[in-house]
């Protein structure tokens, strides 16, 4: 029988790729289940929804005048993994990248630029960042208070309010309609 | 082992996490891709968590993140820029018998037509093909996915004329 590499080449594809996997089940390396499942909470909560577009020209006025409007030099720290979250952001110039320290290395697992939502643990309190958000470029971002944002999704309840979302299944157990995160999957 | 349903879904990954990494590992021959599997599959068991805390019994949770995972796995194959970390027999076997540009490329043609093939296959049948390419034997494929082992023999036996037919020059 060929020992080619080719699956065409062999009658059964099934059985060929089961050999394959066979010689490689010896070597299994070993994962760390706590670090995959914080990595697993950072890429969800980086999920990207481009909040500002679907804000009406009202609750854009109110969010932009409870809010406070910064600028970030290239390089700096929007938030840090690690810190209390304490407020929400909305970028409305320039680019970020979202990332987790890994022993000492940067893995990115995200880029966020205007119009997206970041920081989305700061709408609870108590809450701790669970990635960094670097500013590629100068970044303008629409600072709010966990507080604000609290009363702006209070008084404008039609708002895409995914952190009450999650608030709601943590609650519940169940979604409170059918969500899924965009940019979630690979 | 509890009959009681996992209550969160860090309890449920620690339960599964050896056959996770085989079952990755096994399909993608690379640490780093097969890290990302099972990655992005708790990703989705995250966010699917109120969905899965409700089903009835912890093996129906495990089938669950395992097939998840599988899938993410199978995204991650049908990459055509991936490189393998761990060759094994194949390169050494290459290298012996010198196959030409030509067969490289209808290698790579068929090993794409094979995954989509895959890919497109009912959510069971897939799972139990997958975890048979990450090199399980029948018994194991039932127990991972609470099915009969009769089961797992007729999605394969399915599995196999589909993919005779996907490749006909076998």
């Amino acid at each position: 029988m060929s020992t080619g590499n080719s699956p065409g080449e062999h009658g059964d594809v099934l059985h060929w790729l089961y050999q394959q996997g066979k010689r490689r089940a010896a070597q299994v390396p070993g994962f760390d289940a706590e670090k995959l499942m914080g990595r697993a909470r950072a890429a969800r909560d980086a999920g990207a929804v481009d909040f500002w577009s679907v804000l009406s020209p009202v609750e854009r006025s109110h969010f932009e005048s409870a809010a406070q409007l910064r600028e970030f030099p290239p390089g700096t720290a929007l938030m840090r993994e690690g810190e209390r979250a304490a407020e929400v952001m909305i970028l409305r110039a320039g680019w970020t990248k979202v990332v987790l320290d890994e022993d000492g290395q940067e893995r990115v697992i995200a880029e966020r630029g205007p119009g997206d939502l970041v920081g989305e643990g700061g709408t609870e309190p108590g809450n701790v960042r669970n990635a960094s958000v670097i500013a590629l470029g100068r970044v303008q971002a629409l600072v709010m208070t966990t507080a604000s944002y609290a009363a702006f999704i209070d008084e404008y309840p039609n708002v895409p309010d995914l952190v009450k979302r999650q608030t709601h299944e943590r609650q519940t157990g169940r979604p409170e309609r059918p969500w899924s995160w965009p940019g979630s999957s690979r | 082992m509890t009959q009681e349903p996992y209550g969160d879904p860090a309890s449920l990954l620690r339960s599964v996490l050896a056959d996770l990494a085989r079952a990755a590992y096994g399909l993608l021959g690379h640490h780093a891709d097969a890290e990302d599997a099972v990655q992005n599959g708790c990703v989705k068991l995250i966010t699917a968590w109120p969905r899965v805390a409700g089903l009835a019994t912890p093996g129906e949770q495990r089938a669950y993140l395992i097939r998840i995972v599988l899938n993410e796995a199978l995204q991650i194959l049908r990459d055509p820029h991936r490189r393998w970390e761990h060759p094994g027999v194949d390169a050494a076997e290459r290298a012996v018998t010198q196959h030409s540009f030509e067969d490289e490329i209808q290698a790579k043609e068929d090993l794409r037509l094979v995954w989509k093939a895959i890919g497109d296959m009912p959510d069971m049948r897939r799972g139990a093909v997958l975890l048979r390419a990450a090199g399980y034997e029948y018994k194991d494929i039932a127990t991972r996915l609470g099915i009969k082992v009769s089961t797992v023999r007729s999605h394969i036996s399915d599995a196999r004329k589909q993919l005779s037919r996907t490749l006909p020059r076998g």
